[in-house]
């Protein structure tokens, strides 16, 4: 980070010259000096969520660069600056504007919906495409001012799949514990919701404080509830802790995670705990049979492999890229314009969009933890 | 699981929490005790001592396991560096706000919070970090309560340094000077008693107490990550009010309440669990507005 701080015994004109200098330098950035196209990525490089947003990011990046190989887009090579989210709505907003206004194309990114709801107006003021990979709250849905476009299935889509796989699994009452953002309370309401008109129950609705480490007293309610199932609908960070302490106070029944826990990581912090958990996913790289290739670049450029969201991340650019291309110009209307029409094959399927910009089909799987691993459900 | 079940549980679950608020409370008490300093930075040498810990326990583990025995030796080894860590910081950052305004030093301890937590941040790339503990999930069911061997262990070493600690501050030389210089510094100086390196031993122990809680936090509850810290501190922080700051019985007492009060106040039909930090600072406000001395804590002139 430059800076331009002086001693004690430097003299004026140091000063002065400094000063020049770093203005200089502040011109010389603010002046788009050779043809370029800079996309913004909004995702969380910091905070708990850090692995999932590091991973979207470094996604994004290889489609970049395997678009950059081919001869860029329009002529002009792509570059990325990252705006990091922290996974938090008041760092989200001062990311968000921070890549408003450094001449971005377009934005893909959005991992944590809680952060990526209040950037949606920041971006719909700047009038700038915003490709949303991840996050898929329904609450972006209304928030949406019409230039952002969700490609990851939305939280109805999970609930349908939650819904059929209780009842499939002869599942009468659920626990639902949700972490009181944005996207868990959202997916906890319209599991409820759903659960509760097939006609089921739910004996314990809790909600567990973000950050803290005890748990105690959710498992005590979840205990005395004694449901058939219980659904963690919040990431994988504390619902490892959850899971490792349910099974610690001798809760037998069967635990379910959505699609913000269905980590790697929850391995490693829930320990055996985590055996025989089930997750609800949208289908990750190893479960794509269009990924294979992307596996392996991801892998090589990166020295570990891709997690759960960077296919849809890396679909996300390309689908940005696309419809540039497309709308001939990287006038922020006419992207979003072939944005709407788009049709795009990518790794994890078909994306078109429905009138609400939301993905018109859903590609939900159900996942299973066994030998510290997810494996394929069915 | 009927009412009465549940008390039991609860109780279990509240004695497991209160030990921890119990031992962190303890440094912030003693702390206050010597040097008047609300140590604002105590919560942040609590995640030092997890993350230390974690690190001697990964070196350990090839050769002694990931059970409670590598626990248990890297906790003693963690409590040891930090409470080096925490006689360095006394000596680097407070020693010499000691006779400047009160004010001064409350905002250096906040600086050292934010330095311990952000070189962490920076250190772990703020990832949640697996401790790698395996503790196994035996434990004794007498039918209306399941207590795990982890949460007897837990209890029982809090318990053990808590009446170690009790031991040195009634019995021994040093803790009869650290009670001394918490009624009047100065006069303990005119007194020939080394002030300097009495302040040394209480930030030393102090920080050990901490760091023993980290490296158990660590190990019992699977994960450790950079801001564990945060909301630990302003708990025991409570619970040393609750008991009455600069008393030592009264931090153990109002960690266990705390602790108790959080595992039942739960449990009331209408308070969620999401309710619980709420009920916990509800406790401090009213403890501060209606007993600002605590439950043990002696009424002083002088006070933050």
């Amino acid at each position: 980070m430059p800076t331009a701080t002086t001693g004690m015994g430097e003299n004026l004109t140091m000063k002065i010259t400094a000063f020049l200098a770093t203005t200089a330098i502040a011109v010389a950035l603010a002046a788009p000096a050779y043809a370029e196209m800079k996309i913004g990525i909004l995702v969380p490089t910091t905070g708990s969520e850090a692995t999932y947003g590091q991973d979207m990011a470094n996604a994004v990046d290889l489609a970049i660069s395997e678009i950059n190989a081919a001869g860029g887009v329009l002529g002009e090579q792509l570059s990325s600056v990252v705006g990091d989210d922290g996974c938090d709505p008041q760092q989200a907003v001062n990311a968000a504007s921070k890549l408003a206004s450094s001449d971005v194309v377009g934005v893909v990114g959005g991992y944590c919906s809680g952060a990526t709801v209040p950037t949606l107006k920041i971006f719909g003021d700047a009038g700038l495409p915003f490709v949303i990979a991840a996050a898929n709250s329904t609450k972006l849905i209304p928030a949406n001012p019409g230039d952002a476009f969700m490609i990851n299935s939305t939280g109805n889509d999970q609930v349908a799949k939650a819904v059929e796989y209780f009842s499939a699994n002869g599942i009468k009452s659920l626990a639902i514990v949700n972490q009181g953002d944005a996207y868990s309370q959202d997916l906890a309401d319209l599991t409820k919701k759903a659960w509760e008109a097939a006609g089921n129950t739910v004996p314990a609705f809790e909600v567990a404080n973000k950050g803290e480490q005890d748990y105690s007293a959710i498992v005590t309610a979840i205990r005395s509830a004694n449901p058939d199932a219980v659904f963690w609908t919040a990431y994988y960070a504390d619902g490892g802790l959850l899971i490792r302490q349910l099974r610690q106070a001798g809760y037998q029944g069967k635990i379910a995670v959505g699609d913000g826990s269905n980590s790697p990581e929850l391995f490693n912090i829930a320990g055996s705990a985590a055996e025989g958990v089930v997750g609800f996913s949208n289908p990750t790289a190893e479960f794509l049979p269009a990924a294979k290739s992307f596996i392996e670049d991801y892998s090589a450029a990166y020295g570990s492999a891709p997690g759960p969201y960077a296919p849809l991340a890396y679909d996300g650019m390309k689908l940005l890229a696309s419809a540039i291309e497309t709308a001939g110009s990287t006038d922020s209307a006419a992207i979003v314009d072939a944005l709407k029409a788009a049709d795009y094959q990518g790794l994890a399927g078909e994306i078109t969009f429905t009138p609400e910009n939301t993905l018109a089909r859903s590609n939900f799987v159900v996942l299973q933890g066994a030998g510290g691993k997810w494996t394929l459900a069915e | 699981m009927s009412v009465f079940d549940i008390f039991f549980q609860q109780l279990v679950n509240g004695l497991v929490l209160g030990s921890f608020y119990a031992l962190v409370a303890l440094g912030y008490t003693m702390i206050f005790g010597v040097v008047k300093l609300l140590n604002f930075a105590h919560g942040d040498i609590y995640m030092v001592g997890g993350f230390l810990g974690f690190l001697i326990l990964s070196v350990l583990a090839p050769y002694v396991g990931p059970g409670w025995t590598g626990v248990a030796i890297s906790m003693v080894v963690a409590m040891i560096a930090v409470g080096f860590l925490g006689v360095f910081i006394q000596r680097i950052a407070y020693q010499p706000m000691l006779n400047a305004p009160r004010l001064s030093i409350l905002i250096t301890a906040l600086a050292v919070s934010l330095v311990l937590q952000n070189g962490v941040l920076t250190l772990t790339n703020g990832q949640y970090q697996p401790f790698g503990a395996d503790l196994g999930f035996g434990g004794v069911n007498l039918g209306f309560l399941f207590i795990s061997y982890n949460q007897m262990i837990l209890v029982g070493t809090a318990a053990a340094l808590m009446i170690g600690l009790e031991l040195f501050v009634s019995r021994t030389q040093y803790g009869r000077a650290m009670r001394a210089i918490s009624i009047d510094k100065d006069m303990c100086r005119l007194m020939g008693i080394n002030v300097t390196a009495v302040i040394a031993v209480t930030f030393f122990i102090g920080s050990a107490l901490a760091a023993a809680a980290g490296t158990m936090a660590g190990a019992y509850y699977g994960s450790i990550w950079y801001f564990m810290g945060f909301l630990i501190g302003i708990k025991a922080f409570t619970a040393a009010v609750i008991g009455g700051i600069g008393s030592i019985p009264g931090a153990m007492l109002g960690g266990l309440i705390l602790g108790l009060l959080e595992a039942f106040g739960t449990q009331i039909p209408g308070i969620g669990s999401e309710w619980k930090d709420v009920f916990s600072f509800s406790v401090l406000i009213l403890v501060l507005v209606l007993k600002p001395t605590g439950l043990l804590g002696k009424s002083e002139q002088e006070r933050m």
